[in-house]
């Protein structure tokens, strides 16, 4: 029971950083791969650099942590990676985005992003014991981080790795793309202040 | 009559509510799957996962329910005590373990995995967040040095960014709660601090993909009762994910109503309908090919945008990295042949 509470207090606040960012449009998540729409980016990364140092500072701050390392396996990564990159480029869903567009009332991904998830699943389920004993020994270096590869203490790893993202953000800041019309007038009126409601009433205003 | 029955029935309706949550308790404990045991109290339930582990042997062998054949015990028990009777040290004797699939290698095998042994292991960990790091230099005044730089070096790209994030608006919380969109800076720092604590705090990454694996275990392992991953990999479940993924739909439903967003639809609102027209079936089509193949490269590359390309970016593991980049080599040329030859919109 207690269980169940924790992951859904996490995922409600996921669901709602999420929708507050305008994940939930395919516009913005198909522009990313056009260079139209530095939103998601721009999302994607200040997530990723506050997340790092909160995570490093966890760590350093408790003496139980123990954090979830994914399994670097250079191919399978890669692979794994341009699938998902096509179908997400083709249909502007990821797994975690349908869930989200589904509670925003979109029937495409109730219906369509459900179904295509649970068919994949199985799709995966039946190619696993074909492909992945394989594919995954290839360039396998197994739970890693780059600290541990480098033997450098993760701080200087860290910094190294904020201080990129802050020089990508910049460089955003001054191309300043924006996806359609409608979408950058409301992302200025966010930026600006203004009330979301004087919006002028276009496709997305209810 | 009738209203004198009434708190009857509502005490006798919430007893039987509280003997289902008692009842049920026990039920779930104990370990009925077609797979081993082992394989579902470890790993299914998290008592102490061992396939995800960082330890060489159960990476190599995780692609089967191989549990007994180097440790030994009963797999077909329910109970602890039970299954746990008769384990024997894998690497004491290679040649009645490993030899029983290995017979002609069984010796260089077993070597590797002694020397991977010998290395000094991770602190054993507390509970069920067994998926562990080692942590070099935790706590040593140079960390902290580090960390106070780090924290001074964040201050003043803070305040040179400042203009570049944007002027914060002064706004009620009313207002800022019923936004249609933020900042992205702003969301972004509330994703990358979720995303923390539940590492940091329960040690689980933030992935969405995983709870559509455990769903679809369901049909998956009724249609296909042949399948090695169903039978011995993937468990049905309403697992941490799936329940993440619930609050997932909520969080969005909630920011959605108060910004006056949530109806109903078919189509998305931009961009789509210019370009493919307003065919319910084409959208269905595609949505249902774009997720069936945004699932099967998840499964691939060991998790989604969320579970691997920001859970794992966060720890600064390479294959978020690699994912991410393997994200854009397959979805810049498959957006640019979707909208070729449209003009900037």
């Amino acid at each position: 029971m207690m269980d169940s509470v924790k992951p859904l207090v996490l995922g409600l606040l996921f669901g709602w950083a999420l929708h507050k960012a305008g994940l939930t449009h395919y516009a913005r998540i198909v522009n990313v791969y056009r260079f139209r729409d530095l939103t998601v980016l721009r999302f994607m990364l200040t997530a990723l650099a506050i997340g790092a140092v909160a995570v490093q500072a966890g760590i350093d701050l408790s003496a139980t942590a123990r954090v979830p390392i994914p399994v670097t396996s250079v191919v399978a990564n890669v692979v794994g990676g341009v699938i998902f990159g096509i179908g997400m480029a083709t249909a502007g869903y990821c797994p975690g985005t349908i869930a989200a567009e589904a509670g925003e009332g979109r029937l495409d991904a109730w219906v369509g992003g459900f179904s295509g998830l649970i068919v994949g699943a199985i799709t995966f389920g039946l190619l696993q014991p074909l492909i992945m004993p394989r594919l995954a020994q290839l360039g396998r270096f197994g739970r890693v981080t780059f600290a541990e590869i480098t033997t450098a203490n993760p701080w200087i790893v860290l910094i190294i790795f904020s201080e990129i993202v802050a020089l990508v953000l910049v460089l955003s800041a001054r191309v300043g793309m924006q996806a359609t019309p409608a979408q950058a007038k409301a992302d200025s009126a966010t930026r600006q202040g203004v009330a979301p409601s004087s919006e002028p009433a276009d496709a997305r205003a209810t | 009559m009738l209203r004198r029955a009434e708190p009857l029935r509502f005490v006798s309706a919430i007893g039987w509510q509280i003997a289902a949550l008692v009842f049920a308790q026990p039920a779930l404990a104990q370990c009925t799957s077609n797979a081993s045991s082992c394989i579902t109290c470890h790993d299914t339930q998290g008592l102490r996962p061992v396939l995800q582990s960082a330890q060489p042997w159960h990476v190599d062998h995780g692609f089967g329910d191989l549990c007994a054949s180097c440790h030994a015990g009963e797999p077909s028990a329910a109970v602890q005590a039970l299954a746990h009777v008769g384990l024997r040290d894998p690497l004491a004797d290679p040649s009645t373990t490993c030899a029983s699939c290995h017979e002609h290698d069984f010796a260089a095998r077993a070597e590797r995995y002694a020397m991977a042994a010998a290395l000094p292991k991770p602190p054993t960990n507390t509970g069920a967040q067994a998926t562990s790091t080692s942590r070099p230099n935790a706590g040593s005044p140079a960390n902290r040095w580090l960390a106070g730089l780090a924290a001074s070096l964040g201050a003043a790209l803070f305040f040179v960014l400042r203009r570049e994030l944007g002027r914060s608006p002064k706004r009620r919380l009313g207002a800022w709660l019923r936004a249609k969109i933020w900042n992205p800076y702003l969301a972004g720092a509330l994703l990358g601090l979720v995303v923390a604590f539940s590492e940091v705090v329960y040690g689980q990454p933030l992935a969405a993909a995983g709870a559509f694996d455990k769903l679809a275990a369901y049909p998956g392992r009724w249609l296909f009762p042949g399948s090695q991953y169903y039978k011995h990999l993937m468990s049905p479940g309403i697992s941490w994910q799936v329940w993440l993924v619930v609050g997932l739909f909520a969080g969005s439903f909630a920011s959605s109503k108060l910004a006056g967003e949530a109806r109903l639809r078919w189509l998305p609102d931009e961009q789509w309908q210019p370009r493919f027209g307003p065919s319910r079936a084409g959208r269905l089509t595609v949505a249902f090919l774009g997720a069936l193949l945004v699932q099967v490269g998840a499964g691939i590359a060991g998790g989604c945008t969320s579970g691997l390309a920001i859970s794992g970016g966060v720890v600064l593991a390479p294959a978020a990295f690699l994912f991410m980049a393997g994200m854009f080599a397959g979805g810049i040329p498959t957006a640019w042949l979707w909208h070729r030859g449209r003009s900037k919109p």
